[in-house]
């Protein structure tokens, strides 16, 4: 089998956004929705402190917590370990969102231009977004991460994978010990967030130093 | 939606260059029935590889912005300011081009003409700028931040010493890189992405970083090590680390100063050369004949010449004489005691000495290494600034301060050294030969750039004379932009004592918002832009800039609606540096102008053309294509007078010419870029190019004392600090450095986000989003410790004081990644402009705090300072925020 899984090597990154912006444009996410969410925090104290990017996508737990709770199966694993939303099934009750420990899960209820200032109609970059969001996904129900499914199925890597300036992240197949992302995690003591929410994540982290 | 609606007729991807930002990575963009859907990196192009960062990506948001500019319009609003509203009109083009003609037509004098330019889009400036210029017949010229923004310091530098507009470490090799005040490979326009992928390669592989800076930027955090320094204090850091280099450690490599440097040559008591009687050559010791002779008397094989003295004390002549060598280590020793530069810097005695140490070990001297069959000397130590080292008093010499520990250790232009970006060796296409540029020596020895971007080039120094434009730059030996004179109060007073017998009059701009990049907003606009009778500007939006003086604004194409025939050469700051193939890369349009909105180019021609000026303009296009491109034009694609060319026909003829005659525009359009393999010695050239560099600069003496002599028969000997034209690199204080009263307790400096361009990129929604989104952006970023004292906490507004009583206001942040004395400020955020509403209001306009005049001014590049001393206070109930 294989498991689609991510890596992000934390030396690599420094913190451009470069994902964030990558996944939005790739995704048509609307405002208030940012699957690819980087968290910049300061640690330590002068003169010795640190500031390190921890850039998120959703952790594709092989043991999601999201799909346990949700009442109508919208949300679905499939053969490689991809959490997906049904759409259609989904009716919004935003109780994956409260299950997942990970935050990965968003939701708007309504569409609002980047434009609030603008006059006349949507441009027909906005308007193609919002098309496209409400033909993959909706308003009011349940969204998240799908590693770019489509995209992969085309061979192509997600958008941030693809973006990333420095190549600070890897796709590939965790279940094959000699893909490029398993010799990365042996070699390079990577970790799953949090491993004690007890979800298996299918992404794993290197250390920033 | 019926299904004939729904079915797609086209799906393309187009091959294309971004303008996010001056980096110009290759990217290529996905159009679904006319619509630009995505923006992707290009694979194809060592420039960028594939990639695409933040503010790549994010232009699908400018090309579509809903703000965007669409039709011309005039001010009908007589008041000019700002915060003023224009009460913009809008026109046809016909009428906005009548009127400008007539405005041009009807001009007192024409040299009162005045160009301003964005340095963002840096490749759409190469041509229509100076063409219009010098076909119209004006000099006056300035790149928006010029002097502020940009790199008046570091470019003039890097010219005189790289051949090259900025330094880069060379990842490939590099194990240890000191930064100052620069964030490159981490964000900066400096091949961007390709340098982001090399400083991971370099970081994953061991290679160790020392960020010097008084903030926890970006590169600090990643490196190995963050050394808080005071602001401004650069120099001196590294004086003193020089002189642990020389006086304690004894390490330099001397093979490299003897025959790559004018380290050998002999100083007399006067600070000047002795030279050779006959030839007036510069004289250098020969320890083999123990006698004077000529510097080039030998003829050198790569890494074997003869033993030229660089320490000791001689006779020549009867004139006592030292090498230059043996000065500078004196100086550095009696001058940069660590002692003295610890207080000056704050940096502790024993990082200064341990950072040398490291950094002149990792040089390797001695080592080589083979690469594609030949030997270079291995160097994999550089030192590197950009914008924080120069935004100062001491902007020239902390530049060249920091580069001299390059020259110290023989890291220059070698594998694994600090390479001049982008790359200014080149020999051209294997086709055609061009673009070709390699540097040559002047008749002392020293390197001259072959190509480059300004009129003057930074060596030789300009010939101080008379002054021809508006801000007497031409007075000054060094000057790159004058920021001093024209902002000043004082500007009708300068012109008149020094006899300009012409007025400003008409201002043309092009994509600039000097308003808000040239320090502080109420003295460019009163006593600089509203010297103007008539401004007209080029804008995507309409920004503080236009708001506050433009009486005509033009809708202009963005990048992704026009035609550049080329935006990597000249390599400034865009074409990677390494052994990756040479990129030649067009831009094109992506969709066809929306609205009217017309191209920039073809303006400038249809202008040309109404003031009938077009064939001059087309003949100056000839005489810049060897300047910008290396090598002269082959008579069967110049230009020919009497003949009409459109834009895309001058696209068409420089690119046949630079790459062959079945690679013309619709070639190009297909791949969108030109690739052949570089060459070892291009790229790591300085062994194979006859030329040396100054480690001791002369010729700042003569060009200090021409230019005073110059300013004091007009009785302006006060405009020209003549203790910086030595021939030794020094630090000198800011006068945020003298400022003694207590009250003033932070220095007050800007950063740049990497996510963002300039003051362009504000108004773009998603890079709105991750700005509000990181912590650090739109707040002011003060110590923890030094808030806390003041009781202030997280988001507590302040207003924050220049030692004028200038002011601006913002919330506070406590933060650890600050040295305690510093308050830092993104820059160029906190616009008010009522065209560009996302970025109105959000975070701080640092600018405002910055004073222009000759106090605040570089003596040896005229660059502005921009440290300020400040005092801040929490803001009272009910004030407004």
């Amino acid at each position: 089998m294989t498991r689609h899984g991510f890596v992000i090597d934390l030396k690599r990154c420094y913190g451009c956004y470069s994902c964030s912006v990558a996944c939005k444009a790739a995704n048509h996410t609307p405002q208030g929705v940012d699957w690819a969410k980087c968290v910049s925090a300061e640690i330590g104290t002068y003169p010795s402190a640190l500031r390190q990017m921890l850039p998120l996508v959703c952790q594709q737990c092989a043991e999601p917590a999201c799909m346990d709770v949700c009442p109508t199966g919208a949300t679905q694993q499939d053969e490689n370990g991809i959490v997906t939303v049904d759409p259609d099934l989904c009716m919004g009750c935003k109780t994956c969102m409260m299950a997942c420990p990970y935050g990965a899960r968003q939701t708007v209820s309504t569409f609002e231009t980047y434009f609030p200032d603008a006059e006349g109609e949507l441009d027909p970059y906005e308007a193609y977004c919002l098309e496209q969001w409400e033909l993959k996904n909706g308003f009011g129900l349940a969204t998240k991460c799908d590693y770019c499914k489509d995209r992969i199925a085309d061979g192509k890597d997600p958008a941030c994978v693809e973006a990333c300036p420095a190549k600070a992240r890897t796709f590939g197949d965790l279940d094959d010990p000699e893909s490029e992302i398993s010799i990365l995690i042996r070699r390079n003591a990577g970790f799953q967030l949090n491993p004690e929410f007890g979800t298996d994540p299918s992404c794993y982290y290197l250390p920033p130093r | 939606m019926t299904a004939q609606s729904t079915q797609v007729k086209e799906d393309v991807w187009i091959p294309t260059s971004c303008g996010g930002c001056y980096g110009q990575c290759g990217i290529k963009a996905h159009r679904v029935d006319g619509v630009i859907v995505a923006l992707e990196g290009n694979p194809e192009t060592p420039a960028g590889s594939g990639r695409i960062c933040a503010k790549g990506t994010a232009q699908l948001h400018t090309l579509y912005d809903r703000h965007r500019l669409n039709y011309p319009v005039k001010r009908t609003n007589p008041k000019k300011g700002v915060h003023e509203d224009p009460k913009w009109e809008r026109i046809s083009w016909e009428e906005a081009m009548t009127t400008i003609v007539d405005k041009l037509k009807n001009m007192k004098d024409r040299r009162g003409c005045y160009f301003q330019a964005t340095t963002v889009q840096t490749s759409e400036i190469r041509f229509a700028v100076p063409a219009f210029m010098r076909a119209f017949g004006f000099k006056n010229y300035w790149v928006s931040g010029g002097g502020l923004w940009c790199g008046n310091g570091a470019h003039f530098m890097n010219g005189i010493t790289h051949a090259a507009w900025s330094i880069i470490p060379d990842w490939n090799y590099n194990n240890y890189t000191l930064y100052f005040g620069c964030s490159k490979g981490h964000g900066a326009g400096h091949a961007a992405l390709q340098s982001a992928q090399w400083v991971a390669d370099a970081r994953v592989r061991g290679m160790k970083a020392v960020v010097f800076d008084p903030y926890l930027s970006t590169q600090a955090s990643k490196a190995e090590e963050w050394v808080p320094i005071r602001v401004g204090t650069d120099a001196a850091a590294v004086l003193g680390m020089i002189n642990v280099m020389l006086n304690e450690l004894n390490t330099w490599d001397a093979d490299y100063l003897r025959w790559k440097t004018n380290a050998p040559y002999l100083i007399k008591e006067d600070g000047k050369y002795v030279r050779d009687p006959e030839t007036n050559k510069p004289l250098v010791w020969d320890l083999g004949d123990n006698r004077a002779k000529p510097f080039d008397f030998y003829e050198m094989d790569p890494f074997v010449g003869p033993d030229l003295a660089l320490l000791g004390s001689y006779t020549v002549n009867g004139v006592q004489c030292q090498p230059s060598f043996q000065i500078l280590k004196d100086h550095v020793k009696e001058n940069y005691p660590l002692e003295k530069v610890e207080q000056i810097t704050s940096v502790p005695i024993s990082t200064l000495r341990r950072v040398a140490k490291e950094f002149a070990e990792n040089a390797q001297i001695g080592s080589t290494i083979t690469i594609k069959g030949k030997k270079f000397p291995l160097r994999p130590s550089a030192a590197i600034f950009f914008r924080g080292s120069q935004g100062h008093v001491n902007s020239g010499w902390n530049c060249l301060a920091i580069d001299l520990m390059n020259h110290v250790v023989g890291a220059a232009d070698v594998p694994g050294g600090a390479m001049g970006h982008g790359p200014p060796v080149s020999h051209g296409h294997p086709d055609t030969g061009k673009p070709e540029t390699i540097p040559y020596a002047c008749p002392d020895g020293l390197m001259i750039v072959k190509g480059w971007v300004y009129d003057h080039k930074p060596y030789p120094l300009r010939e101080p004379h008379a002054p021809t434009r508006l801000d007497l730059q031409d007075m000054f030996p060094s000057s790159i932009y004058n920021a001093f004179t024209i902002m000043s109060p004082d500007w009708d007073k300068y012109r008149e004592q020094f006899k300009l017998d012409y007025e400003p009059e008409i201002m043309i701009n092009f994509g600039s918002n000097s308003v808000m990049t040239m320090a502080n907003a109420h003295d460019i606009t009163e006593n600089f832009l509203k010297k103007f009778n008539f401004i007209f500007s080029f804008n995507i939006y309409q920004n503080e800039f236009t708001e506050a003086v433009a009486d005509i604004v033009l809708p202009d194409a963005s990048f992704m609606e026009r035609y550049t025939p080329c935006v990597t050469f000249p390599s400034t700051f865009c074409h990677p540096t390494g052994m990756d193939e040479w990129v030649w890369q067009i831009r094109q349009p992506l969709v066809e102008p929306m609205f009217e909105r017309r191209d920039f180019n073809d303006v400038m021609l249809d202008l040309a053309d109404r003031l009938g000026i077009k064939d001059k303009y087309f003949q100056v296009i000839n005489d810049l294509i060897p300047v910008r491109y290396g090598g002269e034009m082959s008579e069967k694609y110049r230009l020919k007078e009497g003949e009409d060319y459109t834009w895309t026909d001058v696209c068409d003829r420089v690119l046949k010419d630079r790459l062959g005659d079945t690679k013309g525009l619709e070639a190009l359009k297909k791949t969108g870029l030109e690739k052949w393999p570089t060459k070892p010695e291009e790229m790591y050239w300085r062994w194979h190019v006859p030329v040396r560099v100054p480690i001791y600069f002369e010729f700042f003496i003569d060009g200090g004392q021409k230019a005073s002599k110059l300013l004091a028969e007009y009785g302006g000997e006060n405009l020209l600090d003549l203790r910086f034209y030595t021939g030794l690199v020094n630090w000198f204080p800011c006068p945020s450095h003298t400022e003694k009263r207590p009250e003033y307790e932070l220095w007050a400096f800007c950063w740049r986000p990497s996510f963002h361009t300039q003051s362009s990129s504000q108004n773009n929604p998603w890079l709105d989003e991750i700005s509000i989104n990181d912590p650090f952006v739109y707040l002011m970023q003060i110590n923890e410790d030094f808030g806390k004292k003041k009781g202030l906490k997280d988001n507590d507004w302040v207003w924050v004081e220049n030692s004028v009583g200038k002011k601006i206001k913002g919330p506070v942040k406590l933060v650890q990644g600050l040295h305690p004395e510093h308050l830092a400020v993104a820059g160029c955020h906190g616009h008010w402009a009522r065209g560009t509403p996302i970025a109105k209001g959000k975070g701080q306009f640092f600018d405002d705090l910055i004073q222009v005049g000759i106090e605040y001014t570089d003596p040896l590049t005229q660059g502005t300072d921009a440290c300020v001393k400040v005092k801040i206070y929490k803001m009272k109930e009910g004030e407004a925020r």
